[in-house]
């Protein structure tokens, strides 16, 4: 059964797609989010990608001859539909005797002369139109903006685009941007972190299991059972047509660490079996042990993982909760039902003689001094605890969120320094859409969008705007010579003659003129800015919207807002729910509400010293570290667990507090370090993806870990050695 | 002299129903020019439908008025919105555009050739009344076919957006079949396919279909109404003219 089903998964792996757009993730329940993608289809807008030509000075021959040469390379792309740049664009303006219809340069006569060029610097300055989008005012940078068509393979398209401008090895600095890019980008980067930390970690948590088991099926089944429980779940993901996401993307990695570990507890029990206790079917007796625990173990973790499905803002955050439950319950049971399969066909029991004697080294010289600590000191560990908890909370509130998608890349990564560069010279990359419904040639809305722009723009956070409004309002001018705007749709429907078939004019209203757009960009990633700018508009739309002429607002600094606001919901949620649910579980199946929470305390302990160490450190809670503390509550708990429900065993068997909490922390405890060693080497590796969210995630999972490791072999054998003393009949 | 009435009646039978064997390939771009620019003036209702790569279509009515190679009048009819609407050009690529809603008239002038003129899939150079003797170089590629002549045409400016034109010539009347614009790269940017007809002693372009291959973007034009040498006076292409609606 295991066979047929890897290699069915196995077989749909070929079909897992990467989907790296944050957009396409957004939920369509959340207006900002529906309108947002509504634009990016109907206007094209996710299309656009942005070559960001930088050097000493734009106007120079040479210059102007290699941004000549990008335009006409990109516009030989089959897929790109349109390029614009400072050598191809149209240029309207008014004459001595009329109207000059043309481009801003002559494409076969490139200015050469200091008086050419300073005759296209001031058609530049003085055309409104070109603010913000072709030369920067320290006429340092110039763009090229192409678009993509609808239908296109972007990422190919996009890959296409780097490839070949760079191939013309031009002296000039090129940065790439714009949503195509940063997808493809992000793609990459997901590939490469795939393709080359699965492997690392695959070899450390190897490493680690052969240190500790010192037998190869102690090292070949555990990751056996991970690659199969990785295969099964992404091949789920791929059979039910679900894209692998820059948040999924962690999945392998997670089900190697956590997969691995349910094995662990299988074979260190069947080891212990062995050693212990003559038992004729040791695999059976093992088996009994650690059903329960490891049942329940899975269980938690399942439940950590499906706290995202609530109050997660985005798709990506909800796909990754099921499909790493997914992964773990398939772990679980595989760990429960094949491997005892596997040791009974191996025929274990001819190897009993060679059972490995438990002195180790973990056992002798960390988990016996440590409960000597526990046993004498009790007090003095849960006050270390409590001054660590209070130190904790105390800087749990410097916590800083955010949600812009630069901080996923590291601080010298060129799409960094070209985000940078479209802040500081060219308005910034974050759009902004004021989406108009009307009649887009009527002179009322178009004025509207007019007043709407001007009011836009007094904000400190927009440069410029761009719509078909002030198109027609220049055309008009260039007209008319004068800057009334036309008081007649004929004149507005006329002057619409000069634009038509114009490669524009998707961009700002759509085929029936039914709704137009305008087009914006936002400087601050400052969430603080956004909010006072939402605000600001928000004012204004409430004031000017009317039947005849109804405006909304979008863009990602509003989905921002959004997001950032669910990241403290989707936090509290999730950590609310699994806590919630672990408690209840644990006490459900131990038959006791207060082992339920006593399994809980390391755990949230851990969160709180995570939360505070988040603080500390000024790591900041965002799309990726905000999956931390429901997955190490979901892992974390499971330490308490073995813990909690050994002592139990042993407590009921012997009614002595010490020997239980002593047999607790030998016995599993000796589990729970070699687990939480490969599972914290294993998310350590995460340490060296190219993608900042991700190093911090697997620092903060790692570091989750070791605390609740500490939690479930310290604070909590304190608290049952406190609790319990009273009821101990072998009180020494 | 007594000539053999048999040789003139060969020699007539040839310059009508036969081509000249072994011509240059500047005579028969010479002759297609001829042919084009035939008539001494033209009328005709002129019927113009874009075809986006989505199948969107989009139609635009106007009559036209033109006289010798380079005045036309283009006045809109149809979509209503832009009715009345009305272009005038004159030599040396003067443009005027007229919109009845300002009551103006303007000069407009296309500096870029290759610019698409309003959505079309022609661009300036493409409407260029100039003939094509003039401004390309032509060589004849093949003359095997009975029917065709396959003539390459090199532009003689520096700022022709096309490399090179191949043209398909009617061997029999010298009139275009089809055109095939390279740019760059030797890419196929366009392709133009002509409809030629007789009406009275003038062959003309009933239909043509110009598509934009990459963008899979087409234009057909087609003339109805065409009427010949109708003794178009020059008032008709003056800006004084081309405010009076009709």
């Amino acid at each position: 059964m295991v066979l047929i089903g890897t290699l069915f998964f196995g077989n749909e792996l070929k079909n897992l797609e990467i989907d790296a757009d944050i957009v396409r993730s957004l939920p369509d329940d959340d207006v900002d989010a529906r309108l947002l993608k509504k634009i990016g289809k109907n206007f094209g807008s996710n299309n656009m990608g942005v070559i960001i030509l930088e050097t000493d000075n734009i106007y120079q021959p040479s210059v102007i001859e290699h941004i000549q040469l990008i335009t006409d390379t990109l516009s030989e792309i089959s897929g790109v539909s349109s390029v614009s740049s400072l050598t191809n664009i149209i240029n309207i303006k008014g004459s001595d005797y009329g109207i000059e219809i043309g481009k801003l340069v002559d494409e076969y006569e490139l200015p050469k002369t200091a008086l050419e060029f300073e005759k296209l610097r001031n058609n530049i300055l003085n055309n409104p139109m070109y603010k913000g989008s072709i030369v920067s005012e320290d006429e340092t940078a110039s763009l090229i903006v192409f678009n993509i068509e609808n239908d296109a393979n972007v990422n190919l398209i996009a890959k296409e685009v780097i490839e070949k401008t760079t191939a013309l090895q031009i002296p000039e600095k090129l940065y790439y941007i714009g949503s195509p890019m940063l997808v493809t980008y992000i793609s990459d980067l997901m590939r490469k972190d795939l393709t080359t930390l699965l492997p690392i970690a695959f070899l450390v948590i190897a490493i680690i299991l052969l240190l500790s088991f010192r037998s190869i099926s102690g090292v070949i089944l555990p990751l056996f059972i991970a690659v199969v429980s990785i295969v099964w779940s992404l091949g789920s993901m791929a059979f039910l047509g679900i894209k692998m996401s820059m948040i999924s993307n962690n999945i392998p990695i997670i089900i190697l660490a956590i997969g691995s570990a349910y094995t662990i507890h299988v074979i260190n029990r069947v080891n212990k079996v062995r050693l212990e206790e003559q038992h004729s079917d040791t695999i059976k007796t093992a088996f009994v042990y650690v059903f329960i625990p490891i049942m329940l173990a899975a269980l938690t973790t399942i439940i950590g993982f499906i706290s995202f499905i609530f109050g997660s803002y985005l798709d990506m955050i909800v796909d990754f909760g099921i499909f790493t439950a997914l992964g773990t319950l398939f772990a679980c049971l595989l760990s429960m039902f094949f491997i005892p399969a596997i040791l009974s066909v191996l025929n274990f029991k001819n190897n009993s003689s060679k059972a490995p004697k438990d002195d180790s080294f973990i056992t002798n010289y960390l988990l016996q001094p440590l409960y000597q600590l526990i046993a004498n000191k009790p007090k003095t560990v849960l006050l270390i605890w409590l001054l660590l908890i209070g130190f904790s909370v105390a800087n749990l509130f410097s916590i800083r969120r955010s949600v812009d998608i630069q901080e996923y890349f590291k601080r010298d990564n060129p799409t960094r320094l070209a985000e940078q560069i479209m802040v500081e010279k060219f308005g910034g990359t974050k759009p902004i859409f004021v989406h108009f419904k009307g009649n887009m040639q009527s002179p009322a809305v178009l004025k509207k969008m007019l007043e709407t722009s001007a009011y836009m723009e007094k904000s400190p956070e927009v440069y410029t705007s761009m719509s078909i409004a002030k198109l027609i309002d220049e055309i008009n001018y260039n007209f008319t010579n004068s800057r009334t705007f036309p008081q007649e749709i004929e004149q507005i429907e006329q002057l619409w003659f000069l634009l038509d078939g114009n490669e524009v004019l998707p961009r700002f209203v759509n085929e029936e003129l039914t709704e137009g757009i305008i087009i914006s960009k936002f400087k601050s990633p400052d969430n603080k800015s956004k909010i006072e700018f939402a605000k600001y508009m928000n004012r204004f739309i409430a004031k000017n919207s009317t039947e005849e002429c109804q405006i909304q607002i979008t863009g990602m600094p509003f989905v921002d807002i959004t997001m950032d606001q669910s990241l403290i919901n989707s936090q509290i949620g999730s950590i609310a729910i699994a806590i919630f649910f672990v408690i209840v579980l644990v006490g459900g199946i131990l038959r006791s509400l207060k082992s339920g929470f006593f399994a809980a305390i390391p755990i949230i302990a851990t969160i709180i010293l995570l939360f505070g160490f988040m603080g500390l450190t000024g790591i900041s809670l965002n799309i990726a570290t905000v999956l931390v503390a429901s997955v190490a509550l979901g892992i974390g708990i499971d330490y308490a667990i073995h813990i909690i429900s050994h002592f139990k065993a042993s407590f009921k068997k012997n009614n002595d507090v010490y020997a239980a909490v002593q047999e607790s922390i030998l016995v599993s405890g000796k589990a729970i370090i070699i687990n939480v060693v490969s599972v914290a080497a294993g998310f350590l590796v995460l340490v060296f993806s190219d993608m900042v969210p991700l190093q911090y995630f697997g620092l903060l999972i790692a570091l989750s870990m070791v605390s609740s490791c500490l939690g479930a072999l310290t604070l909590l054998p304190s608290l049952l050695i406190l609790m319990n003393k009273k009821n101990n009949q072998h009180e020494n | 002299m007594k000539i053999n009435p048999y040789l003139i009646l060969l020699f007539f039978s040839t310059a009508i129903y036969g081509p000249i064997h072994g011509q240059n390939a500047q005579t028969l771009l010479e002759k297609m020019d001829i042919l084009i620019a035939a008539p001494k003036d033209k009328e005709a209702d002129v019927l113009m439908i874009i075809k986006d790569k989505n199948g969107t279509v989009k139609e635009r009515e106007a009559t036209l008025k033109q006289k010798g190679k380079y005045k036309k009048l283009y006045r809109y009819t149809k979509p209503e919105k832009q009715a009345g609407i009305a272009t005038l050009s004159l030599p040396d690529n003067v443009i005027w555009l007229y919109m009845p809603a300002f009551g103006k008239a303007i000069r407009i002038s296309l500096l870029s050739k290759s610019q698409a003129f309003n959505g079309t899939d022609f661009s300036q150079e493409d409407m260029s009344g100039i003939p094509y003797s003039e401004r390309y170089e032509p060589s004849l590629i093949s003359q095997q076919n009975d029917e065709y002549y396959q003539l390459e045409l090199l532009p003689k400016s520096k700022k022709s957006k096309y490399t090179k034109i191949n043209l398909t010539m009617d061997k029999n009347h010298y009139y275009p079949i089809k055109m095939e614009y390279y740019t760059k790269g030797d890419k196929l940017m366009k392709i133009a396919e002509f409809n030629y007809q007789k009406q009275g002693a003038y062959w003309f372009a009933k239909e043509i279909v110009m598509t934009t291959v990459l963008k899979e973007h087409a234009t057909t034009i087609i003339l109805s109404e065409v009427k010949f040498d109708q003794g178009l006076s020059d008032a008709i292409f003056t800006i004084e003219n081309l405010k009076k609606e009709e």
